[in-house]
């Protein structure tokens, strides 16, 4: 090969390279970055060589870099002349006999193509591929690559990185060709600056300038330095961009060495990126070769050579003095500035540092004129970034956008959001030396300045994706510790602060944390970052002081409460499950208690631990389900179904009378204390059983004429029978809890009458007003809100529904309502805005209600109800909806279309939510919040009226019964706390042997699941649905049991 | 060439100043007191300690030690917010390591102890870590006790500036990095010592001290070593 | 008005700020006048009371013992204040802390033992694995080091504290 003299040799070798790029013959290119290697790429391409080998196929296979689909991984694009480019995802060497047959009929693998690339801008040049392949999505319209703009990397898995023709052939080396016949360094210089482009490394200072100070500096020699020292935890835009390009990398800074006046450029490239340094130095080589490296470069009078050194790993190398002092051979340790290295930097030289994105950018400014680059971005922050898009989100990988695009285009548009059943909390922008930022500051644009105001920074692009299974916490814990351990120990704020600040964090994760240590973290924070030596000090802090700023109550949950909602801490919690469960059941010991055969023991401790465990066993919404490990291995234990068990063989069988008596024989001393209770559902039940169980004199009011609240009211028959809330109800009365019925509070008796009767009073009240829409109609005859329908079919009043009914909503009340009507021979369907996944019913629930002809509308909003003359329902309308953007609640919002559907029915009912009865709760006197909820202490649920504390549904909103049940529990503990001034729940529920020794075999069992009634006999009836588990079955369910609560 | 004269102001005051100087210089020329402790006339500033920190015109704070003054450059020496700082940064090194000061040689003359006392410090918010650390009492005249030093690196650059000798470096990195003489040889076995005791001189702490001396008898000579530092930095 | 209730309690060290605290000469007066010594080495009552007003603790954490009379002072006292450098630092007991407790007394009452070599285990108080200032343990209210703390600094402070003000230390050197 000959070095380029002059244009004639340049263009001819364009010519080369183009035919490589788009040959005569089909094309195969494999995705041979670092991650396509992890994932199997060289599998792929071993197998395709051998096959187009040995059948001697005409097609010319390449090895490529990445196209930034991680999750997608090993790519490969296939290319027919005179068609577009498909990229297949997902081969594997399997894969790779079917490739080559369907390729030589024309055709392209169906179930592995992903999208086609009918034309493709490399900003240097333009390539058109060819038309075709309609069924195909185009790239661009992949939720993944909506709108990412392809600068950085123009070429990155479209061409061979180690072969310099391919990157002539798309346009390279002719910017650099431009700047050296153009001869006018200074104009170049010049229109960077008018680019506006600031550097990608992080702190964002403007390129122009940096570079007009090295250009000014006089001296013998200057050098020019990519800093490639890439350490970022999560981050890895520069190792795939210099895989995938490195010509690029090399234009830009030959380009730089040219109008700045360097005649040495040194590439600083982790030694951790072999792939990296090795196409690096081959390009290097290559370039030497072709004249543009070396002495005169494309055969002008300029001389400037690159050399490529390899760091050792230290992530303060990064800094722009500590990587100087390690390229002169020092210990990596920065130095004040100034001077600037612009001043004196490598061996005391002029010198200029760049990241490695930034000078990927050159090439394209030059080219393209800024004004050009100005139009993408944001005013201050103008061109694209690389951002390496990962964590919990469904696609992960690097994506490059324009600056300025708002976070939630990232997490949910292109990401896709949380995996199915989870929330996205918070984006760790910056890597160590950034911050978090939560869900509800989405809507920020990702620029320096933006970023910066948040407490955060752009850092190289690492964008880190938390849902709620990670502890904030313990995320700032995990950055600290990798900042603490890169630390270089020069200054006293970094060295030892952070150090401190590790041993502050290490203890709120074990639970040893004080209120005090959180004050002291803060100003110590705020102590490094504003007198450490260098950036890295300066913002090592950031991912501390964000998140105690955006997730306080998490770190006020680790240090008052002791408890780790995420259940990331080990030290806050027994085990995963326990930790989920509102009333934080030991759900590990009655498996076992049950697996070694103590039935009655097993009981006396689910009681202990949760008052209503065969209603429960029905009717919860089981979170730990979600959390069970042995999920890893197939699915989780039934824990619910387990413990319905083990209520059900006690409390519906002759075993009821002893048990009852040992439970009483648990009853403390008695106090003399007394306390009310407002409200017999589930928080109030709760809360009176332990208040009874340590020795108080409780009273339940209740202004309906049973207890049991929702469960007893607003649950059917069919889900939970009354006999088994009864029974319940009964064990709770036998530890001397008194009920007054019909007593409602308000008026029967006064909340000054309760604090002048007891010592204290907690407010159970629940949320029993139906929320009412705001639809035409509904003041029609047959229009029912949800709970009174249920409520009067509980009580033994069918109300008239006619034929046909429509139920608004999709929570569980909306699905009861379905199916009680189905079982009065009512045709019912649900009407929903959302779609069927995001319907905050239980799963079960719903698929059952389907199974017995429950039928369901999605995507439809309620428009107007129809009536007759005299006043009945006659339909209900509704307006068909499309998911819009992304609410703070990470699911798409519904918006409504003008497309309106008639659905004839007699009536309609209301499910849209429950409130509590605001009259109740505005009589009260004491503060509510803005939904008439009560404001209580998150941790002591004390209300603003001295002795009064609430919980339930009266507090959080509409919830759920064990939620509801875990305010009840923790109330009595807190009230018991205030009344005897000690803490005597400790210990309340234990007095258990039973094996701690991890279990030498589990059960191979899949999962137990409950027999159910056939839905023919379901609907005829109210007979209960599930059956439950037989003795054998739950026998085998808790020796599924992993044992996770086991340690050491 | 001569330096340009310029002036600054000082907490208000305007004070004259030549250029090229550093804040420290001029505050201190000018009567201010800004404490430090890595900071030692005559030796090239490395503004490792932090507590020289002022305010640049009422916002971003600097070390006074490396940065240079500018005309029109408003400093302020200490404020709250700067105190409440440096205090920490004090609290920080008596935690660092095991500043037993009742048993040590330096106890009523050290820096780091009259810091501690001229900044307020009745008690430390952190927790004492206690590191396990040896002491190197290889060297015939003087004993080297890493449970007292606070890495502020004036040993190494006496030792490396003025008596010319880089006995001393640092190794390790973050809590773990250590003053080591030669490549981490015994004192005693450093062939490139000559004995001279600027580094003891120059060690604000009883980190370095010279043997035979009990509690609270070490008294440096620190003047001495910084006169002669600065008049060989003028001889340069 | 009656008369305040002060105690002192001398933890892990050498009494020396029992002795500054004698050394206050005619200051004891004063405070005698203000407030009865009702707990102390310096008296005979045997058992901390309640209700107590200030009091002064020397020595650093270092037994089980250590902590749980301090952990009771601390229940029954309104204020607490750390007197010397070992109640404020740890001071000299923390030169045993880069030492695992089980190879110190090993070392002390086996391999140096010239009769009986054998840890003693019966009537003396297990070892904490650190000596440590008391405020890793309890609040405190106030700081007044020293080795020993200089009895002008100690009459300020009960002075002061007796009397309900904010105390007014001299420049006391720290460490």
């Amino acid at each position: 090969m000959s070095r380029i003299e002059d244009i004639g040799i340049f263009n001819a070798m364009r010519e080369e390279g183009l035919a490589k790029v788009l040959p005569a013959m089909p094309r195969i290119a494999v995705g041979m970055g670092t991650c396509g290697r992890g994932n199997g790429a060289e599998g792929v391409y071993q197998a395709l060589s051998h096959a187009i080998d040995r059948d001697g196929l005409d097609i010319r296979l390449a090895a490529v870099g990445c196209f930034g689909a991680c999750s997608e991984e090993p790519l490969v694009s296939v290319w027919l002349p005179g068609q577009p480019l498909v990229i297949l995802r997902r081969v594997q060497a399997s894969d790779v006999e079917r490739i080559l047959n369907d390729l030589s009929r024309g055709r392209i693998t169906p179930d592995l193509a992903w999208c086609k690339i009918e034309e493709w801008d490399h900003i240097t040049a333009h390539l058109r591929y060819g038309q075709g392949f309609p069924e195909l999505p185009l790239w661009s319209e992949l939720p993944f690559f909506s709108g990412q703009k392809k600068i950085v990397l123009r070429n990155c898995g479209l061409i061979a990185p180690d072969d310099i023709d391919e990157y002539i052939a798309v346009g390279g080396y002719q910017a650099l060709y431009k700047v050296l016949i153009d001869g006018k360094p200074e104009s170049v210089i010049e229109q960077i600056k008018a680019s506006k482009l600031r550097g990608r490394g992080g702190a964002g200072y403007a390129t122009g300038i940096k570079w007009e100070f090295l250009a000014k500096a006089k001296d013998d020699r200057k050098y020019i330095i990519c800093n490639a020292d890439e350490g970022d935890p999560g981050a890895y835009m520069n190792r795939n961009e210099i895989e995938s390009d490195p010509h690029g990398l090399l234009e830009g800074m030959i380009i730089g060495g040219y109008v700045t006046g360097a005649s040495q450029g040194i590439v600083y490239v982790r030694a951790e990126y072999p792939l990296a340094v090795h196409h690096l130095a081959r390009a290097i080589d290559q370039a030497r070769e072709y004249g543009i490296l070396g002495a005169n470069i494309l055969g002008r009078p300029f001389h400037f050579d690159i050399e490529m050194v390899e760091g050792a790993g230290a992530f303060v190398c990064g800094e722009e003095t500590a990587l100087i002092a390690s390229l002169e051979g020092f210990s990596g340790r920065p130095r004040p500035r100034p001077p600037y290295p612009a001043q004196k930097g490598l061996q005391g030289k002029p010198t200029n540092i760049n990241n490695v994105e930034t000078w990927y950018n050159i090439a394209p400014i030059v080219l393209k004129g800024p004004a050009w680059f100005t139009e993408i971005g944001s005013t201050k922050s103008a061109g694209t970034k690389v951002f390496s898009l990962v964590g919990k989100v469904q696609n992960t990988g690097l994506v490059e956008m324009p600056l300025g695009t708002p976070l939630t285009k990232f997490v949910y548009d292109i990401g896709g959001g949380a995996a199915a059943g989870r929330t996205v909390k918070a984006v760790q922008t910056g890597g160590p030396s950034g911050g978090c930022i939560p869900h509800e500051m989405f809507d920020t644009a990702v620029d320096y300045e933006t970023l910066a105001q948040l407490g955060s920074i752009m850092g190289s692009g690492g964008m880190v994706v938390m849902d709620e299974d990670n502890c904030m916490v313990d995320i700032a814990r995990y950055f600290i510790e990798f900042t603490h351990s890169e630390s270089c120990g020069k200054c006293v704020p970094c060295r030892v602060g952070l150090d401190q600040a590790l041993e502050i964090l290490n203890g709120f994760t074990k639970g040893t944390g004080t209120a005090a240590q959180l004050t002291l973290l803060n100003e110590l924070g705020r102590m490094i970052r504003d007198t450490s030596l260098c950036g890295l000090g300066q913002t090592a802090p950031n991912p501390v002081l964000t998140t105690m700023r955006h997730f306080r109550h998490e770190f006020d949950d680790h240090i008052i409460a002791k408890r780790c909602r995420a259940g990331v801490c080990h030290s806050l919690a027994l085990s995963p499950c326990e930790n989920s469960c509102p009333l934080h059941m030991n759900i590990p010991r009655f498996l076992d208690l049950l697996k070694e055969g103590r039935a009655d023991d097993a009981f006396e401790a689910v009681f202990l631990d949760n008052p209503l465990p065969a209603s429960t066993g029905r009717v919860c919404q089981h979170p730990c389900d979600d959390r069970c490990r042995r999920q890893t291995v197939d699915s989780p234990v039934n824990m619910r179904e387990v413990h319905r068990f083990i209520a059900d063989a006690v409390l519906l069988t002759d075993r009821f009378e002893p048990l009852a008596a040992r439970i009483a024989a648990r009853k403390k001393a008695p106090t003399g204390k007394s306390v009310a209770v407002v409200g017999a559902g589930p928080a109030g039940l709760t809360a009176a059983f332990y208040l009874a169980l340590v020795g108080h004199d409780v009273t339940v009011f209740e202004n309906k004429a049973e207890a049991g609240g929702m469960l007893r009211y607003a649950i059917p028959e069919y889900r939970l029978p009354k006999r088994v809330l009864a029974q319940e109800v009964e064990l709770i009365r036998r530890l001397g809890v008194k009920f007054q019925f019909g007593a409602g509070v308000g008026s029967a008796i006064t909340l000054n009458e309760l604090d002048e009767g007891f010592d204290a009073v907690f407010l159970a009240i629940g949320t029993w007003k139906e929320s009412w829409v705001n639809l035409p109609g509904t003041e029609l005859k047959g229009v029912l809100p949800a709970l009174p329908f249920l409520e009067s079919v509980a009580t033994g009043t069918n109300p008239a529904l006619g034929r046909k009914m429509t139920v608004i909503g999709g929570g569980n009340a909306a699905v009861d309502s379905a199916r009680t009507a189905v079982r009065m021979g009512v045709d019912a369907t649900i009407v929903y805005r959302r779609e069927r996944k995001d319907m905050p019913a239980i799963k079960e629930e719903v698929d059952a209600a389907e199974q017995e002809g429950v039928k369901f509308l999605f995507l439809a909003a309620p428009h107007r109800i129809v009536g007759d003359a005299r006043g009945n329902v006659r339909a209900l309308e509704i307006a068909k909806t499309r998911l819009g953007q992304y609410d703070s609640s990470g699911r798409r919002k519904p918006v409504v279309t003008a497309e309106i559907v008639r659905l004839d029915c007699d009536a309609v009912v209301l499910a849209v939510g429950e409130t509590v009865d605001l009259d109740f709760a505005r009589a009260s006197g004491l503060t509510l919040r803005e939904a008439g909820t009560f404001v209580v202490d998150r941790f002591t649920l004390e209300t603003s009226r001295p002795n009064f504390f609430a919980g339930g549904d009266a507090i959080s909103g509409a919830s759920n019964v064990s939620n509801a049940m875990g305010f009840g529990k923790k109330a009595a503990r807190k009230i018991d706390e205030r009344l005897m001034g000690a803490k005597r729940f400790a210990g309340l529920a234990g007095g258990f042997q039973y094996s701690m020794e991890p279990p030498e075999t589990t059960s191979t069992s899949p999962r137990h699941r409950s027999a159910e009634l056939k839905p023919a006999v379901r609907v005829a009836g109210e007979d209960e649905v599930m059956v439950g588990l037989t003795d054998a079955e739950a026998g085998d369910e808790s020796c599924r049991c992993l044992r996770c609560d086991i340690r050491g | 060439m001569a330096q340009k004269k310029i002036s600054i102001r000082i907490d208000g005051e305007l004070v004259p100043a030549l250029e090229g100087k550093t804040i420290l210089e001029v505050a201190r020329g000018a009567g201010r007191r800004i404490p430090s402790l890595c900071h030692m006339d005559g030796l090239k500033d490395v503004g490792a300690c932090r507590l020289c920190i002022v305010a640049l015109n009422g916002g971003r704070l600097v070390p006074a030690c490396t940065t240079p003054v500018q005309e029109g450059l408003a400093v302020t020496t200490n404020s709250p917010e700067i105190a409440a700082y440096r205090r920490m940064i004090v609290e920080l090194l008596l935690v660092e390591r095991n500043h037993v000061c009742s048993v040590c040689v330096s106890n009523g003359h050290c820096e780091l102890q009259s810091l501690a006392t001229s900044l307020g410090v009745t008690s430390v918010r952190f927790r004492y870590r206690y590191p396990s650390l040896p002491l190197d009492l290889s060297q015939e005249r003087f004993v080297l006790d890493h449970n007292r030093c606070i890495l502020c690196s004036r040993c190494i650059r006496v030792c490396a500036e003025v008596e010319g000798a880089h006995v001393w470096d640092m190794m390790g990195r973050g809590i773990h990095s250590r003053v080591i003489s030669e490549l981490d040889q015994p004192w005693g076995e450093a062939s490139t010592c000559t004995n001279c005791g600027k580094c003891v001189q120059a060690c604000p702490t009883g980190a370095m001290a010279e043997k035979g001396w009990a509690v609270e008898e070490m008294v440096k000579r620190t003047a001495q070593v910084a006169g002669a530092a600065v008049r060989k930095g003028v001889s340069l | 008005m009656s008369k305040l209730k002060l105690a002192t309690v001398w933890l892990d060290g050498c009494s020396g700020c029992h002795m500054s605290l004698l050394d206050l000469d005619e200051g004891i007066l004063t405070v005698a006048q203000q407030a009865d010594l009702v707990y102390s080495p310096l008296v005979d009552a045997t058992e901390f009371p309640a209700g107590v007003d200030v009091t002064l603790v020397e020595g650093a954490v270092s037994s089980q013992e250590d902590l749980s009379k301090l952990q009771t002072i601390r229940a029954r006292t309104r204020l607490l204040v750390s007197l010397g450098d070992c109640a404020v630092t740890a001071n000299v007991p923390s030169m045993r802390n880069t030492i695992p407790v089980q190879k110190l007394l090993q070392f002390i009452y086996v391999a140096g033992a010239d009769v009986n070599p054998a840890v003693p285990t019966q009537g003396v108080p297990a070892l904490l694995p650190q000596a440590r200032p008391l405020h890793d343990y309890v609040k405190v209210d106030f700081h007044l080091p020293g080795c020993p703390p200089r009895p002008d600094a100690i009459l300020a402070l009960l002075s002061a504290v007796l009397e309900g003000r904010a105390p007014k230390l001299p420049a006391v050197k720290f460490g």
